[in-house]
This record gives C-alpha cells, sequence and structure tokens, in this order.
C-alpha cells in the first residue's frame, strides 16, 4: 500500500510540473508580444506606444528568458503567489481564492441533487429490466445528456425568475442564488448516476445468490436497500470524484449565464481579457485540482476494495 | 458492419421464398429495437438536410434584411427571421454543418488515435503503458471546455481549435477500453489456438480483434456524439466557437436570448434542433445495445434483462 501511494504522489508531482510548464509557456509562445497584449487589453489598439510596451516589459520582468521567468514565476506559486491581473490588477491568488468557494459550493450542491435523485431512479429501473419503469427512465436519462444546458438555464430564468419570480435570476449573494443554476447543472450527472446505480444494482439483483435470499423471504425493498444500494455506491461514489473534478472549473456555461463569480467565469474572462497571469493561475489550479481529486477518489477506491489493494499491491 | 452488431433475421424460408422487398425490409427493421429505428431515421432526415444544405436553403443565412427583423413564420420564411432580419430556417441549416461536422470529425479521430494508442499500450506494456494511462487518468478528470477555452487563448478560435480542443480531450476512453480489451483478447483461448494453427498476427488482428472492439467503441462514439455536439454549441454561445457572419446552434441561442419572450421561437428552434440530434443519436446507440442484447438473450434462452455492465456503464459516465 506504502509504495503504491509513493509512487502515485511522485507521478501526482511530475504531473503537476509538466502542466504547469505547459500553462505557463503555451500563452506566451503564442503571443507575438505579450507586453503589446496586455496594453490592448487594457487600451485601444491605436494608443499604444513604444515606450509604454518597454515600460510595461521591464516592469513585469517580461524582457528576460521564458526559462528565467518560469522559474522566478513557479516559485511564487509555491508561496502563495500567483501575481497580479494584467487587467485589472488585482491579485491573482485573491481572485482565484474566492471563485474556488464559489464553484465548490456550486459543483457540490448540483453532485449532491444528481445523488439525491439517482438512486431511487436508479433502482425504480433496476426492479424490472426492461420494463416499462425502465425504460421511461432509460429515456429520462437520455434526454437529459442531449440537452444543452444554455438552452435550459435562459429559459429557467424566464420561467422562475421572470414570470413565477420564486428565484433571483442571477448573481451569487444569498443561498437562493445557488438553487437554479445547480438544478440546471446536475441534469447531465444525474443521468450518468442513474445509469451507473441501475447497472451496479442490476449486477447484483441478478447474482444467484440473490435468487436464493428472495425464495428465503427477502423483500424486494429490503434487497434494494441493504444489497443494491451497497453495490451502486462504490462505482457512483468514483463518478462523482470525476464529476466533482470536471465541475469546478468546467461549468463555464452555467457561471456565465448565472452570472456566477467561479472558477469557469474566471477563466472565460481571461481568455475574453487576454489576460495572461490570470489564465494561466486558472487553468493550472483546474488542473491541480484536477489531479488531486483523482489521486484521492484512487486511494479511496483503493483503501474500500480489499480485493483491488492486493492486486494493485503486487503489481 | 460485422456479424457481432446485425439483430436477428426472422427464420422461414417460406417467408422469404414469396416476401415482397418492403415487406423483407419491414421485417428487417423490426428485428431492430425502436429505439434503434427511430433514432437512425430522424438523424438520416438530419444528416440528409444537412449535406444538401448548399443546394436546398431557401435564403441566404447571412443575408441582412432589417426591414424584416424578428418576422413570424409565414410563406417567405418557415420559421420567421432573427433579430437582424436573417432567415432562420436557413441559419440553422448552415450552423448545423458546423456543430455537426466538428463532432464528428473530432469522434473520426479521437476513435483513432485512441484505438490505435490504447491497443499499442497493450502490446508494449511497461513505461509506456503507465505514461499512457496516467495521462488518460489526467485528461479523464479534466474539463474539457477549460483545455478548449485554453487552446481558444492560444490559437484564437476557429474550426481547427475545436477540432483539436475535442479531439484532446476526446480519445481517452476509446484509448481505455481498447488497451483492456487488446489485453482481454490476447489471453483468450482462441488466440492462442489460433496462433498455433499458424495464422498470421495480422489475420488475428482482423478477424478476432477488431470485431471485438466494435461493438464496445461503437457504444461509447454513439454516446459522445450528443456531448460533443452539445459542448461545440456551448462554445459558439459563449462567443467563441464560430464567428460571425457564420452561424451555429449554440450562437442563434446567444442571439436568441434577449428576445426569448418577444420571440420564442428564435429560442426554441435551436435548442430542439440540438436536443433532436443529440438524443436521436444516443437513441441509435441505446437501441443498437438493446438489439444485441435481445439477440444474445435469444441465443442463451433467458429474458432479455442484464443490459449493460456497471464497469462499461461506468466508462461512458465518466465523460462531460
Amino acid at each position: 500500500m506504502i509504495p503504491f501511494i509513493v509512487r502515485r504522489f511522485v507521478v501526482l508531482l511530475l504531473t503537476l510540473l509538466v502542466v504547469s510548464v505547459l500553462c505557463f509557456a503555451l500563452p506566451y509562445l503564442s503571443e507575438a508580444d505579450p507586453a503589446r497584449s496586455i496594453l490592448r487589453a487594457r487600451v485601444a489598439e491605436l494608443a499604444i506606444d513604444a515606450d509604454a510596451v518597454e515600460g510595461l516589459k521591464a516592469r513585469y520582468g517580461l524582457d528576460r528568458p521564458l526559462p528565467v521567468q518560469y522559474a522566478s514565476w513557479l516559485g511564487n506559486v509555491v508561496r502563495g503567489d500567483f501575481g497580479y491581473s494584467f487587467t485589472n490588477r488585482m491579485p491573482v491568488g485573491d481572485q482565484i481564492g474566492s471563485a474556488l468557494r464559489v464553484s465548490a459550493t456550486l459543483a457540490l450542491t448540483a453532485l449532491a441533487i444528481a445523488i439525491i435523485v439517482a438512486f431511487p431512479l436508479g433502482a425504480v429501473a433496476a426492479i424490472r429490466p426492461g420494463g416499462r419503469a425502465d425504460n421511461v427512465v432509460t429515456f429520462i436519462t437520455q434526454s437529459l445528456v442531449a440537452l444543452p444546458e444554455y438552452w435550459l438555464g435562459p429559459l429557467a430564468i424566464l420561467v422562475f425568475a421572470l414570470h413565477l419570480g420564486w428565484l433571483p435570476s442571477a448573481g451569487w449573494l444569498e443561498p437562493a442564488h445557488v438553487v437554479m443554476p445547480a438544478c440546471v447543472l446536475a441534469f447531465r450527472p444525474l443521468a450518468y448516476f442513474t445509469r451507473v446505480a441501475r447497472a451496479s444494482m442490476l449486477d447484483v439483483l441478478n447474482a444467484p445468490y440473490m435468487t436464493a435470499a428472495r425464495s428465503r423471504g427477502l423483500s424486494v425493498a429490503r434487497s434494494i436497500v441493504a444489497h443494491g444500494l451497497r453495490n451502486a455506491t462504490p462505482p457512483v461514489m468514483t463518478l462523482f470524484g470525476i464529476w466533482l473534478a470536471g465541475l469546478i472549473g468546467g461549468a463555464v456555461v452555467i457561471e456565465v449565464i448565472f452570472a456566477i463569480p467561479g472558477m469557469g467565469r474566471l477563466v472565460y474572462n481571461a481568455v475574453v481579457n487576454h489576460d495572461i497571469p490570470l489564465l494561466q493561475a486558472g487553468v493550472v489550479c483546474i488542473v491541480a485540482l484536477a489531479v488531486a481529486i483523482n489521486t484521492v477518489a484512487d486511494l479511496l477506491y483503493l483503501a474500500l476494495n480489499p480485493a483491488l489493494r492486493a492486486s494493485r499491491h503486487a503489481g | 458492419m460485422p456479424a457481432e452488431l446485425r439483430p436477428p433475421m426472422p427464420a422461414g424460408g417460406a417467408a422469404a421464398h414469396g416476401a415482397s422487398v418492403v415487406r423483407r425490409f419491414g421485417r428487417a427493421l423490426a428485428a431492430w429495437h425502436w429505439w434503434f429505428t427511430l433514432g437512425m431515421s430522424a438523424f438520416a432526415v438530419i444528416a440528409a438536410l444537412l449535406i444538401l444544405t448548399p443546394w436546398i436553403v431557401p435564403h441566404d443565412p447571412a443575408a441582412l434584411d432589417l426591414r424584416l427583423r424578428m418576422a413570424p413564420p409565414g410563406s417567405e420564411h418557415w420559421l420567421g427571421t432573427d433579430h437582424l432580419g436573417r432567415d432562420v430556417l436557413s441559419r440553422l441549416l448552415e450552423g448545423g454543418r458546423f456543430s455537426v461536422s466538428i463532432a464528428l470529425m473530432t469522434l473520426i479521430l479521437s476513435i483513432g488515435i485512441g484505438t490505435v494508442l490504447g491497443a499499442l499500450s497493450a502490446r508494449i506494456g511497461g513505461l509506456f503503458d503507465e505514461a499512457l494511462m496516467r495521462i488518460v487518468d489526467l485528461l479523464l478528470s479534466f474539463p474539457e471546455v477549460v483545455v478548449a477555452l485554453f487552446l481558444i487563448a492560444i490559437l484564437g478560435p476557429g474550426y481547427g481549435t475545436l477540432v483539436l480542443a475535442l479531439t484532446i480531450t476526446g480519445w481517452t476512453p476509446f484509448a481505455r477500453v481498447s488497451r483492456g480489451l487488446a489485453l482481454e483478447v490476447n489471453a483468450r483461448d482462441y488466440i492462442a489456438a489460433a496462433e498455433v494453427l499458424g495464422c498470421r498476427r495480422r489475420f488475428i488482428v482482423l478477424r478476432h480483434v477488431i470485431p471485438n472492439l466494435v461493438r464496445p467503441i461503437a457504444a461509447i462514439s454513439f454516446l459522445r456524439f450528443g456531448h460533443k455536439l452539445i459542448t461545440v454549441g456551448g462554445l459558439s454561445f459563449l462567443g467563441l466557437g464560430v464567428q460571425p457572419p457564420g452561424s451555429d446552434w449554440g450562437a442563434m441561442l446567444a442571439d436568441a436570448r434577449p428576445y426569448m419572450e418577444r420571440m420564442p421561437l428564435l429560442a426554441i428552434a435551436p435548442g430542439v434542433t440540438i436536443f433532436i440530434t443529440a438524443l436521436s443519436v444516443t437513441m441509435i446507440g441505446q437501441g443498437l445495445e438493446l438489439s444485441v442484447d435481445r439477440r444474445m438473450a435469444a441465443r442463451a434462452g433467458r429474458s432479455p434483462a442484464a443490459g449493460r455492465s456497471a464497469t462499461d456503464a461506468q466508462a461512458e459516465g465518466g465523460e462531460r
């Protein structure tokens, strides 16, 4: 177990290093002149003069060779200093910190909704595979996957905020602001969770020992709660980890539609404004988080599954 | 299409004897699950419309007519016009060519790259295998939209950028499946038997390995397609996909947002189109699975119950 963890940790660090180089270097390599693009982000193209460009280069250290810039950037990042945004000149670290909190809240709420709905749906479908309930659930999950969130989002705002007035339309101040985006965001993971829950419940409900237990008088409800749920939890939790990593930062469209100051919108704004420090830091943080969540999920899975632990340890 | 994927042909020599082509066709159709039939028909219609667009498009999709802003549907403009007086139907057709072709392109590239890398990884093993699987792990947990945003920031928006971004995150499930299957198939007795019998390596790959890959790869592809379509639309919705005056379903939705109440059709038309296109392809995939299940169940003499295994569903569920 221990060697495996150590190996995973080394891989994790290596991955992060490679990713950080890519995230740092690519935006600079693609721009003919970063200083010019910074100025372009602030003022109109015509107003840029050579003096301003040179001054900016000297101030941000952009005249140094790229590897030197990377080394100093990485050194600062390790100490938690991501530099300053090119556009609003605020510390990038602060912006990312608050955006991460917002996105994590949104993603966790959405995934909680998805899980709460997915288990009952999966169970209903698994009771009689191929039956009417199963077909209906399958059709619902397929439809949810095919629904674009940039269609549902504005529609939900129109109905629930403008017409019914039940919920605020956009923004991020009070708990009520979480409801609508979290529900819209929950649809796709909900569909996948349901599929997985159904499939893993089927695995156990169709097993010969379950037929034996049922013939000895175990009720359907009990078989689902005691055996189906238990069997479906680990695979759904694995998916949960993958989705959590993906939704923190990946919910760009929803965050833009609902004006939520999260990671997705931060990266989107960085792209639109050519704000290189913000882009670098945002992408590095999202990747680091994804890799970390992924590793933790793997280790948890390993800890919960002794059979796998033995085989991974040997291999 | 390999024999694996073909549903059961109803037996009965006498019927086949005098049956007209139409009846035979109807029977072949009935052998498929109705989801497959419905999805296939819907997608065939959409694909035909999109392929024929240059010849059947009623108006120039980019032509402005400010006197005719937000005209209701009529004989001249079947779905009305948008806020700049452009024909909605024409823009739907042109926009579909953009999103659907990107989704198809990335799918083909992903299948090619993924299966080859996965099979190679299984064959070479060692450090290459380890490194590749770590990369797959990383990309699997990585939001596709962020990769796309990053690449757009570097390369600028465009058709090629979108294809590249979606392929970078898209090949991983195929690599995983093909690696797993290649490992599994290589350990099978019939492969050993074929080797003992002196079959050539190429024959074994073509006759035994690839047919085994087709079904799981097809299943993932059908599921991924709708997903890619929606991602392309999302980027266009954000203004980072198709650039004006070009059209895309996502961009049309973004344009329609301020006018949703005055003219709901502007938002309904592209939304429904994305939904139907994505759903039809998912239904093809699901129907295909169910048809095969039914045949296998009929062969094994049990009820067509089992469906796919939990691990299959999980592998697919990880795709955002």
